[in-house]
């Protein structure tokens, strides 16, 4: 059982975060803190080891997280979001939530031809990896738009997903029997994990998922090169796709509100591709109906905004003030703080490069100025601008940004 | 017609340029004559991403139109009307399997002359040391997408410098995550987050610009 001063502790690190989304300053400045594929490193094992082995990669969560605090820390990566199979299944949402991350295990029952796992498809020390391929031809657009729940269960899942390439025999069914049984026992040590970080201080808050329905096209059907061609080939036919796709994404994302989740995680990554005038006509649109709808019903979204997103900032100024929070990578914060401030909550600030290759004294330095210049007035959340330090990352370097956070942190 | 290629390549209008170049290299001198202008037209295109007036998805599409052209310009040159301004050994380094910067980055590197040798994604530090003894390059090019990128590019210079090999080349990294910091962590000459910057820079390295 958590003590009571963890579950004091938990409800602390909960109410900085919610007071930052609500645009207010609140005790400290809410810090994700940094993890990623140190998290395994630091606790001696291979990313394959944490990525098939649940009970060593906890172990290494515990290990970092006592060394290394923060108020909703970031773990390793140990899977890869897998939205083809989520949107497959969204008839059934008992199981769709199963569907939504793809571990090492699972990828061995399912064999996902987009995901490359550490110590499978590459070396046991490397990150696992999505990689996006051609999965739909340009002349399927009007089967897509048609239905894109039935197009994707019948014509992407046997294309991506080597174990159901033929749904109807043995050999799915033996996949569909086997992913059961290891969610079941996944689900179980979940539950473990979740109260063992707990006892360390830390609530775990359900999140959902959304994905801008160009990017799903993109990443997930055409391939990134393919769509860019696809915007001047057909223009009409991926707009009318991504109109299809924006019922089904709102669907799954409000699936979410059953398990708790207040908000949903939205990862771009065209963004940074398109002109203001490709951005405009073919992917703010249904990106932006998307995080209105959610909002409408109750859940606020977390944007990371990949890359630049300078030549898009004004589109944000559409949402309404509160909308949720804003996550930047290459943008400058400071910047992103000039035009949003009072409207978005910002999140990000701490260059990953810098960490890896800077020495303690001038991140000391960083963060000072940094917390300085973005702390005063409230809404923002301190992480680093991409949620993976590499294995070799120095500690000493980890340390003294916790340490800086602690020291120029407090409200 | 030449400045009819030209205008409509850098405006990306695809399906004229490449009828305008269809058209133009079967004339006397024309397969010359469309290499250079497509040349002029990617560097161009470079500018104006660099300007912020392109962005990615205009590299990618006239990465794009270059090659539709040059598949049917090429094979009408004669071997010394193709000339290369120095070679690049380019790959994604090890622990790391994408490729879209890199073919991004290829394509606008051969058009501004260089001669380029792709050995792949996820290369093993030991296969760039086998293809800077084998080709001779005067530049290297290492590029990665993901964070883990930067530790590998790190131990893979550090193997080029054991074989003896760094004083021979420059070394410039690419990516999304690769900065001045990260140049200097790794011990590279130069570093580029984007394509356009990558080829500039390689010039330069190459004492072209």
């Amino acid at each position: 059982m958590p003590s009571p001063e963890m579950l004091k502790l938990a409800e602390e690190r909960a109410a900085r975060y919610r007071a930052a989304i609500e645009l207010k300053e609140p005790d400290r400045v809410p810090f994700t803190g940094m993890g990623g594929d140190v998290v395994a490193a630091y606790a001696g094992i291979s990313s394959y080891e944490y990525c098939f082995d649940p009970e060593k990669s906890l172990q290494a969560i515990i290990k970092y997280l006592k060394d290394f605090p923060s108020d909703r820390p970031i773990g390793g990566m140990s899977g890869i979001g897998n939205a083809i199979t989520q949107l497959a299944f969204l008839d059934y949402p008992d199981l769709t939530g199963l569907f939504a991350m793809v571990d090492g295990p699972t990828n061995d029952i399912l064999g996902v031809d987009y995901i490359r796992f550490p110590g499978r498809e590459v070396d046991e020390y490397s990150s696992p990896q999505f990689i996006g391929a051609e999965y739909m031809k340009a002349d399927e657009y009007d089967e897509l738009i048609a239905d894109p729940v039935k197009f994707l269960f019948e014509k992407i899942v046997p294309r991506t997903t080597r174990n159901l390439r033929d749904l109807g025999s043995p050999a799915a069914l033996a996949t569909m029997a086997r992913f059961g049984m290891h969610k079941a026992r996944s689900g179980a040590f979940m539950q473990k994990q979740a109260a063992e970080l707990l006892k360390l201080g830390y609530k775990s808050e359900p999140a959902s998922f959304f994905l801008a329905p160009l990017d799903f096209i993109s990443d997930n059907l055409r391939d990134t090169v393919n769509l860019v061609k696809d915007l001047r080939r057909y223009p009409d036919k991926v707009k009318a796709a991504a109109e299809a796709l924006l019922e089904p994404m709102l669907k799954l994302a409000l699936l979410g509100k059953n398990i708790g989740a207040d908000m949903a995680f939205i990862p771009l990554h065209l963004n940074e591709y398109l002109s203001p005038k490709l951005y405009n006509e073919f992917y703010w649109p249904t990106l932006k109906e998307g995080i209105l709808r959610m909002l409408q019903e109750g859940m606020k979204s977390q944007v990371f905004f990949e890359g630049w997103h300078d030549a898009h900032m004004e589109s944000v100024l559409e949402l309404p003030a509160g909308w949720g929070v804003g996550y930047f990578e290459k943008t400058d914060v400071r910047k992103a703080k000039k035009i949003l401030k009072g409207h978005t909550c910002i999140m990000g600030g701490i260059d990953v490069g810098m960490v890896i290759a800077s020495t303690p004294a001038k991140l000391d330095e960083y963060i000072k100025e940094l917390l300085g210049e973005m702390m005063p007035g409230g809404g923002f959340i301190l992480s680093p601008n991409i949620g993976n330090l590499p294995r070799e990352t120095p500690i000493e370097n980890i340390a003294a940004v916790y340490e800086a956070v602690e020291k120029y942190g407090k409200y | 017609m030449r400045e009819q290629l030209l205008k409509s390549f850098v405006d990306m209008d695809e399906q004229e340029a490449v009828r305008i170049a269809r058209e133009l290299v079967d004339t006397d001198g024309g397969a010359v004559a469309v290499l250079d202008t497509c040349k002029e037209a990617m560097e161009e295109v470079g500018r104006l991403f660099e300007a912020g007036e392109y962005f990615l998805s205009e590299l990618i599409a006239a990465g794009d139109m270059f090659n539709q052209i040059m598949e049917f310009t090429l094979p009408k040159l004669q071997g010394d009307e193709v000339t290369s301004i120095g070679t690049m050994v380019l790959g994604t380094v090890q622990g790391d399997v994408h490729n879209i910067g890199k073919d991004i980055f290829k394509v606008m590197a051969e058009a501004s002359g260089i001669n380029v040798i792709d050995i792949g994604i996820d290369v093993p530090h030991e296969k760039f040391v086998e293809a800077i003894k084998e080709h001779k390059p005067e530049l290297v090019g290492m590029c990665c997408l993901i964070t883990l990128g930067v530790d590998s590019m790190k131990r893979t210079i550090e193997v080029i410098r054991e074989a003896g090999l760094r004083d021979d080349i420059k070394i410039i990294i690419g990516g999304g995550r690769v900065s001045q910091a990260v140049m200097e962590h790794v011990g590279a000459d130069a570093w580029a987050d984007d394509a356009a910057r990558g080829v500039r820079l390689s010039k330069e390295l190459l004492g072209k610009e």
